[in-house]
């Protein structure tokens, strides 16, 4: 089930945006089902503490993307069909890598290097 | 709509404290106005209520005059209302003689939800009086509202109740100006943040465009005021 409760909101990306990443990221782990119902956008603005617009903006993107669909005279429902979930995936997985993989070598960082640093971060988080 | 231009004010002819001050904001948009003590940001949300008249320049909403607009404007501050030897139901009932929009049901759900007393608001703490007045200015479903520093004498589980009460009583059609210190409690909240700085306004930005830039609210008035984070550390070496 989509539970907004556990979205907390960061200060350095924009709210609508954080608010569709983490619609797609409970598609990608599977913690929401098809057809399953949004809350109102009221619910969502009360919860998160937000202005009611910026939950509207993330539900027209979503609804953009087709992940979420209004059936005339219905509630908005969540929905995705495998070049959607495909898309998702790509973006929760290579995505996530691309802006760093630039940047790591704008510092000039080597392969070896960027590996030995992930594995440190990585297994520092396990510790906690 | 908004429309602010070229607002002059002072308390004492000859000393300015805004000076010259122009913008618009949309219907619908919620805009933090932001800035160092003493900047001039409660001045102009009482001139943006019709409370201050300007020296010089216009204030309209929907193209009329901030003082023809009235009964669209609900200004919510910690100096509180005039009427403070009323209970909060008996306030409502006053308001509700004034204002013919306003809405009783919203506001005794409100007053519950904060577990206001019933007893004179002048009896109140600073934090439950913010509450009582909070309500009344929500109740009165104004298009246009205008906060200045809600938060207050409140602790943080009340800001986060406080918060929640206005997110969720909001319609998206509300035009909302908040001053506050608590940037963090509205960071996520604000469309758009006014810093002002020497009677002017410093700084305009939209939340999501600052945030694409890698920036933030405290970063960007850090700057535009000068702030140093280093100050400190002129005591310390002493």
């Amino acid at each position: 089930m989509l539970d907004f409760k556990k979205l907390e909101l960061n200060p350095s990306e924009p709210v609508y945006l954080q608010i569709v990443s983490f619609v797609k990221r409970q598609i990608f782990i599977g913690t929401v089902e098809q057809g399953e119902s949004l809350p109102s956008r009221r619910e969502m603005a009360a919860l998160l503490k937000i202005n009611p617009n910026t939950v509207q903006k993330a539900f027209r993107l979503l609804e953009e993307e087709g992940i979420v669909v209004t059936p005339p005279n219905a509630v908005s429902i969540i929905h995705w069909d495998e070049e959607i979930y495909a898309a998702i995936q790509k973006e929760l997985t290579a995505g996530l890598v691309v802006d760093f993989v630039a940047q790591a070598k704008a510092n000039e960082l080597t392969l070896d290097m960027v590996m030995a640093l992930l594995k440190d971060e990585w297994e520092k988080g396990d510790e906690r | 709509m908004v429309e602010v231009k070229g607002l002059r004010f002072s308390y004492l002819v000859g000393m300015d404290i805004l000076k010259e001050v122009s913008f618009q904001a949309e219907t619908g948009e919620i805009v933090g106005v932001l800035g160092a003590n003493g900047v001039g940001k409660s001045t102009l949300l009482k001139l943006l209520a019709g409370i201050l008249t300007p020296r010089d320049g216009s204030i309209s909403i929907e193209g009329k005059p901030v003082q023809e607009s009235y009964e669209k404007v609900a200004y919510i501050s910690e100096a509180g209302s005039y009427f403070k030897d009323l209970t909060p139901k008996e306030f409502g009932t006053f308001l509700l003689d004034f204002f013919p929009d306003f809405d009783m049901v919203y506001y005794e759900k409100l007053l519950a939800y904060f577990q206001l007393e019933e007893k004179p608001i002048k009896n109140m703490s600073k934090g439950q009086k913010a509450k009582a007045e909070v309500a009344a200015g929500m109740a009165k479903r104004a298009k246009y509202i205008i906060m200045d520093e809600p938060f207050i004498g409140k602790d943080m589980f009340t800001r986060q109740d406080f918060m929640q009460a206005l997110a969720g009583s909001l319609t998206g059609e509300e035009t909302i100006f908040i001053t506050t210190h608590e940037i963090d409690e509205i960071e996520n909240f604000i469309d758009r943040g006014l810093i002002l700085q020497d009677g002017k306004i410093a700084a305009d930005v939209r939340m999501d465009d600052l945030r694409r830039q890698g920036k933030s609210l405290t970063g960007l008035m850090k700057e535009v005021t000068g702030y140093k984070d280093g100050n400190f550390t002129e005591l310390l070496e002493k």
